[in-house]
């Protein structure tokens, strides 16, 4: 029994550690009043520290969507996020490297011209896009965010009702990005497709942090060492809660 | 496109302004305006002499001497950042402000020890 155990436990860990590599995704979030990057899935809130050279590029943004700004900050076990102003967006390009695999085995961080019996070679970049304060005019399509997901519509003010996002890439409508609604809670949600004219409609599901989850698979600029540029993108925002 | 743009504008006037009994009192105590972040309370006053800034963090003022502050006065799509100096207590003084319907205030405040960044905006209705 206890043998059985063990292989069930191990059975689940492989699970996780051959999760598939766009499943994990930057975002920004709280940590202690603080703004913070978060690398992870689900509840797992990974170490960004370690993956703190990742970072390719952050940038904010003001009321008007001018750049100012930001800079990622090693604090303890946890990357925070300083900006010369008050933000009304964020944004990270994070690079998270070429990776191969053979079948099912194990994901490794080659390219092809290091393995070349891999049956998959990705390069993977992540994006990120958070909603920090008020605004007043349609969110942008933003210069370094290859995959982007942009509000179609006016941010509810409560979860349950419906909103239309855009997913944009290299700044332009597309089809076919697999979306979900909510990367924290729902993580293993089947993805919605976009449509033709990049939208899909979701209903906001938390009345709290909303971060949702896009993955589009770019063309190959180095066929030799990979067969796509995975590109996920995720936009965060907030629905305040009731009085306490 | 005006009434989207307001909607817009309302739906998201409480980011950051949340209101939030269990960590104090949210009502102006300086016939200002207020914006709630988390638990901490903003309040911006502003007069013909100048602004000023009053921060209250979980129901105690902070102390503005450990602290700087700044404002960035979003007005008619242009930005204009505006430096706070420390006063008594927890205020912080700037010069007068002309705002009107439709700009924003962002506030930034940073603890000069921890780095610690506090912040909100207000959109002015």
């Amino acid at each position: 029994m206890r043998n059985v155990k063990s292989l069930v436990l191990a059975a689940v860990a492989m699970g996780l550690l051959t999760a598939p590599l766009d499943a994990h995704a930057v975002w920004f979030a709280q940590r202690a009043k603080q703004t913070a990057l978060i690398y992870g899935v689900g509840a797992d809130d990974l170490d960004a520290v370690k993956r703190f050279t990742f970072i390719e590029k952050m940038t904010g943004y003001d009321a008007n969507y001018q750049p100012i700004k930001a800079t990622p900050r090693i604090a303890g076990p946890i990357v925070l996020v300083d900006t010369e102003q008050q933000p009304t967006l964020l944004s990270v390009v994070f690079f998270n490297g070429i990776w191969s695999r053979v079948g099912d085995g194990e994901w490794e961080k080659k390219g092809r011209d290091e393995m070349p019996n891999a049956t998959i070679s990705t390069k993977n970049y992540k994006y990120s896009v958070a909603i920090m304060g008020p605004l007043d005019k349609p969110v942008p399509a933003l210069s370094d965010q290859v995959l982007q997901i942009v509000p179609a519509g006016p941010i509810p003010k409560t979860m349950g009702e419906k909103l239309t996002y855009k997913v944009l890439f290299r700044g332009k409508p597309v089809a076919g990005a697999k979306i979900i609604n909510d990367l924290i809670n729902d993580p293993d949600a089947t993805p919605i497709e976009t449509a033709a004219d990049g939208t899909v409609t979701m209903t906001v599901r938390n009345q709290g942090l909303n971060v949702l989850h896009a993955v589009y698979k770019g063309p190959t600029d180095d066929p030799k060492r990979y067969d796509w540029i995975e590109n996920t993108a995720t936009l965060s925002f907030v629905l305040p809660h009731q009085p306490e | 496109m005006k009434a989207h743009v307001h909607a817009m504008l309302i739906a998201v006037a409480a980011f950051g302004a949340s209101p939030s009994l269990a960590h104090g009192s949210t009502q102006p105590k300086h016939g200002g305006i207020v914006s709630l972040s988390g638990e901490t309370l903003f309040e911006l006053v502003t007069a013909p002499t100048g602004v000023q800034l009053y921060v209250v963090d979980d129901d105690d003022p902070v102390d503005a001497a450990k602290m700087t502050a700044q404002l960035s006065l979003d007005t008619a799509g242009k930005t204009q950042n505006v430096v706070l100096a420390p006063a008594a207590g927890n205020r912080f003084d700037g010069p007068a402000l002309q705002l009107k319907s439709g700009d924003k205030v962002g506030v930034l405040v940073i603890d000069k020890a921890s780095q610690a960044h506090l912040g909100t905006t207000f959109a002015i209705k």
